[in-house]
């Protein structure tokens, strides 16, 4: 469908009128209560579907405009997420040179993404900054703890930069007969990662008993990892016109996401405790830092990217 | 002239510059704008405390706040000299003051008196990073002599890692610019209203590590 002269598909139409009808409902139902009763729990509600409100309209932007700008906004995005991270972390003051050069680093992994460079794309982070990094730290002469640094920094770069970007690659899946388009490839995967978060956290409140990693994380719940889980692959089969996957596909694709996304959050939540910190930022009301939100997706991104190339080409 | 061009550099440069770039956040800056005339009293740790506080402020405010800096050290070539007052409004006192001139006490306090606001840096100098070392005297002997004059508590958080003391290297990194209430000096006494402001400045850093710690590990 054509919207002032920009083509839309029609289930990526649908599915942001789905979206955007959600956060309405949503937005009047707290906004209705938060009139009558002015508690805490219910203004934090209404805070966190501001959030979520802004969220939205970034996708939306993402998955409907042209590729390049998509690719911006996701590298800002990666780039907030990596300075939090860095900022989080205790690190030498010899460290800062190499800081720098891993926010290079996010232009030329988005860059080679954008352009589909595959084998430079696949090797830049892993490989090329690996040994960058590595070789800056030792020319800087500061030996004391120098190990740990060398550690630390390329597993962040590989966790917010090198994984988050292999979003920008959906670009470039070309399917025969799709027309949905990388939009729709992007909503998937972030409705499934978000939609997964969301749940897994109300079966926990809802049914929840026993703790699955209690001492990683209080809210996490084996009924809420395993409701979340199925949730998460039903609406994979909900959602598969957005792919070129059928359902039986999708409904794997659902629930590995599932699966992944719990890693992901348990990864950044690990982190977190180890630094003794509830939230990495207060970037977004009511959700805490880029970080925190994006705990599950960084992970789901690179999952996704290949079980769909690996389905399509199976 | 002046004054719009500064006031157009900080809205339109520095200020997305420091928010989306670097990554200042400003916390609690709008008692600023019912302050009519105040003094900042902040931690120190970097040249980026000056700038990110400037740029907080509001711009009908801005053009009405000196910070304090050091001659000795700004002062030595005339062109950051110039910078300094364009941007800063600065007013540079040494440490030796030459024979016949204004002692700096007499300086500020008749710049106050002028109706000017001040940013000054109890500290002295930049000190390590996330210590807040010990407070001078200079900021309780103004806040006694101009009673009226209400003290503003600043808490600046990250900066130290940003632009350390002695680098050239400005490392984008999450940083807090944490404004608290203006605030009357309660005695005549030197000793204890340093002793209040420190405090001050110690509950917004208590307050700083409490929005980040307070997590529900039950």
């Amino acid at each position: 469908m054509d919207i002032f002269g920009y083509y839309i598909p029609i289930e990526l139409l649908f599915i942001l009128c789905v979206i955007f009808g959600v956060l309405i409902i949503c937005s009047s139902i707290f906004g209705f209560i938060s009139l009558m009763n002015k508690s805490d729990s219910v203004s934090e509600l209404v805070v966190r579907t501001n959030s979520w409100w802004k969220i939205a309209i970034g996708i939306t932007v993402v998955a409907t405009a042209p590729a390049i700008i998509g690719t911006i906004v996701l590298a800002y995005v990666v780039f907030v997420a990596l300075r939090e991270m860095l900022s989080i972390i205790p690190l030498r003051t010899a460290d800062r040179i190499v800081l720098v050069a891993s926010y290079f680093a996010i232009p030329i992994q988005f860059y080679l993404a954008y352009k589909n460079y595959y084998y430079l794309f696949q090797i830049f982070i892993p490989l090329v900054m690996f040994v960058c990094v590595s070789i800056i730290l030792v020319l800087t002469g500061e030996t004391n703890r120098i190990g740990r640094s060398m550690a630390i920094i390329p597993t962040i770069l590989i966790l917010t930069v090198y994984m988050p970007s292999h979003m920008v690659l959906l670009f470039h899946v070309n399917v025969p007969e799709f027309t949905v388009g990388a939009g729709g490839l992007i909503v998937f995967l972030i409705i499934i990662t978000a939609s997964n978060d969301i749940f897994q956290f109300t079966w926990g409140k809802l049914l929840g008993k026993r703790k699955i990693l209690p001492k990683i994380s209080p809210n996490k719940t084996w009924a809420g990892f395993i409701g979340g889980v199925i949730t998460s692959s039903l609406l994979g089969i909900v959602l598969s016109f957005l792919t070129p996957l059928n359902y039986i596909e999708s409904f794997y694709v659902g629930l590995s996401l599932g699966i992944i996304g719990f890693v992901g959050d348990s990864i950044i939540s690990a982190v977190k405790r180890d630094l003794k910190i509830k939230d990495t930022d207060d970037l977004i009301p009511g959700h805490g830092g880029a970080m925190d939100r994006l705990d599950s997706i960084v992970l789901t991104t690179p999952a996704f990217y290949y079980l769909l190339i690996f389905f399509i080409e199976n | 002239m002046k004054n719009i061009f500064v006031s157009f550099i900080y809205t339109i440069l520095v200020r997305p510059w420091l928010t989306f770039i670097i990554g200042v956040s400003f916390h609690n800056i709008k008692p600023l704008k019912d302050a009519n005339q105040f003094i900042i009293v902040a931690n120190h740790n970097s040249h980026f405390d000056t700038v990110s506080i400037m740029a907080a402020l509001p711009s009908n405010k801005r053009k009405n706040t000196c910070a304090v800096a050091s001659g000795d050290y700004f002062g030595k070539s005339p062109f950051t000299v110039t910078l300094m007052k364009l941007f800063f409004n600065a007013i540079l006192i040494t440490k030796k003051t030459k024979p016949g001139h204004l002692s700096n006490l007499e300086l500020l306090d008749q710049r106050i008196k002028e109706g000017k606001s001040l940013i000054m840096y109890p500290e002295g100098s930049r000190g390590n990073p996330g210590t807040i070392s010990s407070f001078k005297k200079g900021i309780a002997k103004l806040l006694k002599e101009n009673p009226s004059v209400p003290f503003i508590p600043v808490y600046l958080d990250g900066f130290g890692r940003v632009l350390p003391k002695n680098k050239v290297l400005i490392v984008p990194l999450i940083c807090k610019v944490r404004f608290g209430s203006p605030l009357f000096a309660t005695t005549n006494d030197t000793k204890t209203t340093l002793e209040e402001v420190k405090k001050e400045i110690l509950n917004l850093k208590q307050k700083n590590e409490r929005d980040r710690n307070q997590f529900d590990f039950n």
